[in-house]
């Protein structure tokens, strides 16, 4: 499904993030990147949503080559991709229900289905009862749990994170973590970048640990 | 097609928010394109009237030739006979002093002033349609008939109104070229707008793209909005032209008939009233799309 050969990403002040990183996520699979701060997670996760491209190597998402792919195709492919941002990226001049009506939109969807979608996801992640808030309003660990509505709200193939716990107590990360694990039990890959191991420790999935931009290691919990 | 129709009237529903949303923003937007577009329209009105009232003047050359206060009949017989021997004259009309009295006394609505003159100050006078219309021929035949006796003074009275073909003509350039200048003025108003629209929905417009718009969807609510924009200020324009002709036009009605001359300003035929709002509405479009363009060309919102 997700499948990196060789990449290599170098920014334009030389730096190197990713250094000839091989890996291949299966379909269904739960993956979580793990590793310290600077070694190579999030440019992982950008290079699979098409955010950032390789400088080597290449990025195959759904067997597309994201280097190949033009502005049109790109978009496409990210209607298949929920993305959950470590900013959480949410319009704080909408109102929940339109921040998760958001990919709907762009999908085409009628003004019924996507009612009935976006309460269906705000109904999974607890914030049923906040859809006319402002997002303005909604604590840090709403705030995420509103940035997870927006990316399942599509049914997407595949599950972005990057972080999606980094701002959390314990008590919130392992609902986050859960909520995460139960999509993945149906049927969606999940891809996640955290540097909290112990928030992973109830949750089975296959970790690999990134540093200095290279695999350390690779566990299958 | 469904879908199609959905983002559309998604974009569009979007697009009046936008509009709505800062009303002294866009009224302000709304009234310089309005303005723009009225100075043009106006002078269009108003020189398409002049050109209607010019294209129903006779502009075939007419030379007439008065002759002196003591000609008699018999003499006015005799030139006639002589100009019609000319090899440039036509058709040629007499006209006796008489029935020019008369006819002025009619058309000028100068009866009572006329009245208190003892004797008619009218000459016998000739309307002669010449063969050959160019300035050589007319002017052998102007001094043909001048060195005729008792002929005082010859005309060629269809120079003035070619004149004012030409003038129309010329202003009519004039109009095209100040609408082509504020067209531009318009895409110009229009883009910045949408420039700075941009701006402020940057975050919006990132967010988006990162979840799967395509530039068509980002592009589309912007393009609706200086539609829109163009829409509305065309349909005000074209109001404020519709009242200033009326408004106008009672008066230069009056003042034509006070000549004696049939002049009235009309205001623009429904399809003129199309074009004008569709033309604010493609001009409104141009000026988003080209905004919207540029944005993307310095890879703004894009990541």
């Amino acid at each position: 499904m997700i499948t990196f050969s060789s990449t290599t990403k170098r920014y334009a002040n030389g730096f190197e993030a990713l250094k000839g990183v091989s890996l291949t996520i299966e379909k269904g699979e739960m993956v979580a990147i793990t590793g310290h701060s600077g070694a190579g997670k999030s440019t992982i996760l950008k290079l699979a949503a098409g955010i950032d491209l390789a400088s080597q190597g290449s990025v195959l998402v759904n067997n597309q080559n994201l280097a190949k792919l033009k502005q049109a195709g790109l978009a496409v492919l990210r209607r298949n991709l929920g993305l959950v941002f470590q900013d959480h990226k949410l319009l704080f001049d909408r109102l929940v229900f339109d921040n998760v009506a958001l990919p709907l939109e762009i999908a085409g969807f009628t003004r019924i289905e996507t009612g009935k979608r976006v309460r269906a996801a705000l109904d999974k992640v607890g914030l049923l009862n906040r859809e006319k808030a402002n997002p303005i309003q909604l604590s840090g660990g709403e705030q995420q749990r509103l940035c997870i509505a927006r990316a399942i709200v599509n049914r997407p193939l595949i599950l972005i994170a990057d972080e999606p716990t980094g701002n959390l107590d314990h008590a919130y990360a392992a609902t986050i973590m859960e909520l995460f694990k139960s999509f993945n039990q149906v049927g969606v890959t999940v891809l996640l970048s955290t540097h909290d191991t112990t928030g992973l420790a109830r949750i089975a999935c296959r970790r690999i640990n990134i540093n200095h931009g290279m695999i350390a290691d690779e566990v299958k919990t | 097609m469904r879908a199609w129709i959905t983002t559309h009237t998604q974009a569009m529903s979007r697009a009046s928010i936008r509009l709505r949303a800062q009303p002294l923003a866009s009224t302000l937007s709304i009234a310089v394109i309005a303005i723009a577009i009225l100075l043009p329209l106006a002078l269009y009105i108003l020189f398409a009237n002049v050109s209607n009232a010019a294209a129903r003047l006779n502009t075939e050359p007419n030379v007439n030739a008065y002759l002196s206060l003591t000609a008699t009949d018999g003499e006015a017989k005799e030139i006639e006979k002589k100009i019609r021997l000319l090899s440039n004259a036509g058709a040629v009309a007499f006209i006796p002093r008489d029935v020019a009295l008369v006819e002025m006394k009619k058309r000028a609505n100068l009866g009572d002033l006329l009245a208190g003159i003892d004797s008619n100050p009218l000459p016998h006078a000739f309307a002669i349609k010449p063969k050959l219309t160019d300035t050589t021929s007319l002017d052998t035949l102007r001094r043909d008939i001048t060195a005729l006796p008792k002929v005082e003074t010859v005309t060629v009275d269809f120079e003035w109104a070619k004149k004012l073909s030409r003038f129309v003509e010329f202003a009519q350039r004039i109009v095209f070229l100040i609408s082509a200048v504020l067209a531009a003025a318009v895409i110009f108003v229009v883009g910045n707008t949408i420039r700075l629209q941009m701006l402020t929905q940057k975050e919006e417009i990132i967010v988006a793209r990162l979840i799967g718009a395509t530039r068509g969807f980002v592009r589309r609510p912007f393009l609706y909005f200086g539609a829109l924009q163009g829409a509305a200020a065309g349909a005000i324009a074209l109001i404020a032209a519709v009242g200033f002709t009326y408004w106008v036009g009672s008066e230069v009605n009056i003042l034509a008939a006070s000549y004696g001359a049939d002049f009235q300003l009309r205001a623009p035929t429904l399809g003129q009233s199309a074009w004008v709002i569709g033309g604010g509405t493609i001009l409104g479009w141009a000026g988003a799309f080209i905004s919207v363009s540029m944005y993307w060309r310095h890879g703004e919102g894009e990541r």
